[in-house]
């Protein structure tokens, strides 16, 4: 029985890994079904599963379309086993809680989708305010929604300058120690990011949830 | 019609350099659709492609990268793809004078098709008919499919401007270097890409944006290994800074970007102009290299190869 089990959450993992959006849902459900805990099975199948799939991009050996369908498998599994998890009264610790979009004028979501969904396959809690995102919209969304990160996309060299703008308007509104900010896009560098004064910068979505991870438990 | 081939057999052929940031500069509002100023601001269009023609450049691409109905629908604007590319070409043609040549600039949709993204073919084929008819009928020398990072959408682009016109399209996609090498975000290798080139008879096709002068050298050389066709090459003034007044500035300047011209020629672009960040000023550096070295180079070519 207990081999079974862990064979059924090796198949869930290979799943997310291959991006089998249509499978991963079914074999969530087959691992619940064989009496484990939801919590085990996110961590034991679906975390490891994820992670992997950030790896082999990193790598090189995945690219866009791959790792687009990892994170929609991991979303089917996941809402399964999330469900089932408040069904028992538990809920997922959120990873933090972060208000995300493409400044304004920009209107470029690519980038800013993709590190949307490795994000939440990563369980952060994730508002997407989407693209060309007002400056004071930022601010007042991760107040009102009191996000412990706010995370700015900008694929254009005239609008990566409003990323600056919403660290400045957070500055002047007394808020910028109660945020932390993260940037990234095209034209973003990480001597850029310094320079503005943001928080953090990742090159890639996997390394902007590793950027977000570390910024959340500096903030915590 | 445009001879590619002959126009290129014994020397380089200068495109011009970057459109956007070079409206922005001209005061394009961030947030305001750039394909919008062919019919509000075609004077400053105008004098963008006039600071490119006497740069140097002996071809000039129309402001109309974003001018599919999928990106022109980001701004309310998907029913004017037509009018706003026939004025984009209209615009260029207008200034360019005998000699030189326009290319209709056609970039990607933003969008994926799927199962990565939502997006049918036929939409997709749909956004890109206006745009060609448009740049058809206001009057280019070619179409340049470019900064492409799926070959699916670049060959939906190539196919529907078959359909519509008998124009020259040439296909330029925009490529990362990874751990593993040059790849497109989509995973597109410089083998897959040139082989579907060759299969479809693309007459000249080459890599844009993204890359550095420098690092652009080394994918021209792979892609030169993979094919006898012209090579086309544009490159990006390399990585955005941030300038002390708050502006941003790229930190290839002009004559380092130009520095690399004469090994790019040698790594087998014969296609040459600038993407982000380059300017006239770049053009101009271009020019004069160009002048300089490339007959040598070429001459140097031929007399290794006997006759080419």
């Amino acid at each position: 029985m207990k081999q079974e089990t862990s064979e059924q959450l090796q198949l869930l993992t290979q799943a997310i890994i291959q991006g089998r959006v249509d499978e991963s849902g079914p074999l969530a459900e087959k691992a619940l079904a064989s009496g484990r805990p939801p919590l085990e099975i996110i961590e034991k199948a679906c975390l490891p599963a994820i992670e992997e799939v950030g790896r082999l991009w990193e790598a090189g050996e995945y690219f866009l379309p791959e790792l687009i369908a990892g994170a929609e498998a991991m979303k089917a599994a996941m809402a399964i086993l999330q469900a089932a998890l408040k069904a028992t009264g538990q809920t997922l610790q959120s990873a933090g809680r972060v208000v995300i979009g493409t400044v304004e004028g920009d209107i470029h979501d690519i980038g800013k989708n993709l590190v949307a969904s490795m994000l939440r396959a990563a369980s952060f809690e994730v508002i997407d305010l989407g693209a060309d995102v007002k400056i004071d919209k930022f601010v007042e969304a991760a107040v009102e929604e009191k996000a412990d990160l706010i995370a700015l996309s900008a694929l254009l060299t005239t609008t990566m300058l409003n990323q600056k703008k919403v660290i400045e308007l957070l500055k002047s509104s007394g808020l910028r120690d109660r945020f932390r900010v993260m940037v990234g896009g095209a034209p973003v560098t990480e001597k850029y990011a310094r320079e503005i004064g943001a928080d953090g910068y990742g090159e890639s979505a996997v390394q902007a949830v590793a950027v977000a991870r570390s910024l959340v438990q500096i903030r915590r | 019609m445009l001879d590619l081939q002959g126009l290129i057999k014994d020397r380089v052929l200068l495109l011009d350099g970057a459109m956007g940031t070079e409206l922005f500069r001209a005061g394009l509002p961030p947030g305001h659709c750039p394909e919008a100023w062919n019919e509000e601001r075609p004077e400053a269009v105008a004098a963008i492609h006039l600071a490119y023609l006497a740069a140097g450049s002996q071809a000039i691409l129309t402001n109309s990268f974003g001018g599919n109905r999928l990106k022109l629908a980001g701004y309310g604007l998907e029913d004017r793809a037509y009018d706003l590319n026939y004025k984009a070409a209209r615009v260029a043609r207008s200034v360019c004078p005998e000699g030189c040549y326009v290319g209709g600039s056609i970039g990607p949709t933003g969008k994926f098709l799927q199962p990565v993204g939502d997006l049918t073919e036929d939409r997709l084929a749909e956004a890109f008919r206006p745009q060609v008819e448009g740049l058809a009928a206001g009057g280019v020398d070619f179409l340049l499919v470019e900064t492409q990072y799926d070959l699916k959408e670049a060959l939906l682009a190539l196919k529907v401007a078959r359909e519509t016109c008998s124009l020259p399209v040439l296909v330029s996609l925009t490529f990362q270097l990874t751990r593993r090498g040059y790849f497109t975000i989509m995973g597109v290798s410089p083998e897959a890409f040139v082989k579907v080139m060759e299969e479809e008879w693309v007459p000249a096709f080459g890599a844009n944006c993204t890359l550095n002068s420098e690092q652009m050298i080394g994918l021209i050389r792979i892609l030169r290994s993979l094919t006898a066709k012209p090579l086309l090459a544009q490159a990006n003034a390399g990585q955005p800074q941030l300038g002390p007044d708050g502006s941003t500035f790229y930190n290839q300047g002009p004559e380092e970007y130009a520095s690399y011209i004469p090994e790019l020629i040698r790594a087998g672009a014969r296609i040459i102009g600038g993407c982000c960040g380059t300017s006239p000023e770049y053009i101009k550096k271009m020019a004069e290299i160009i002048s300089a070295s490339a007959d040598n180079i070429l001459k140097g070519e031929l007399d290794e190869t006997g006759n080419k």
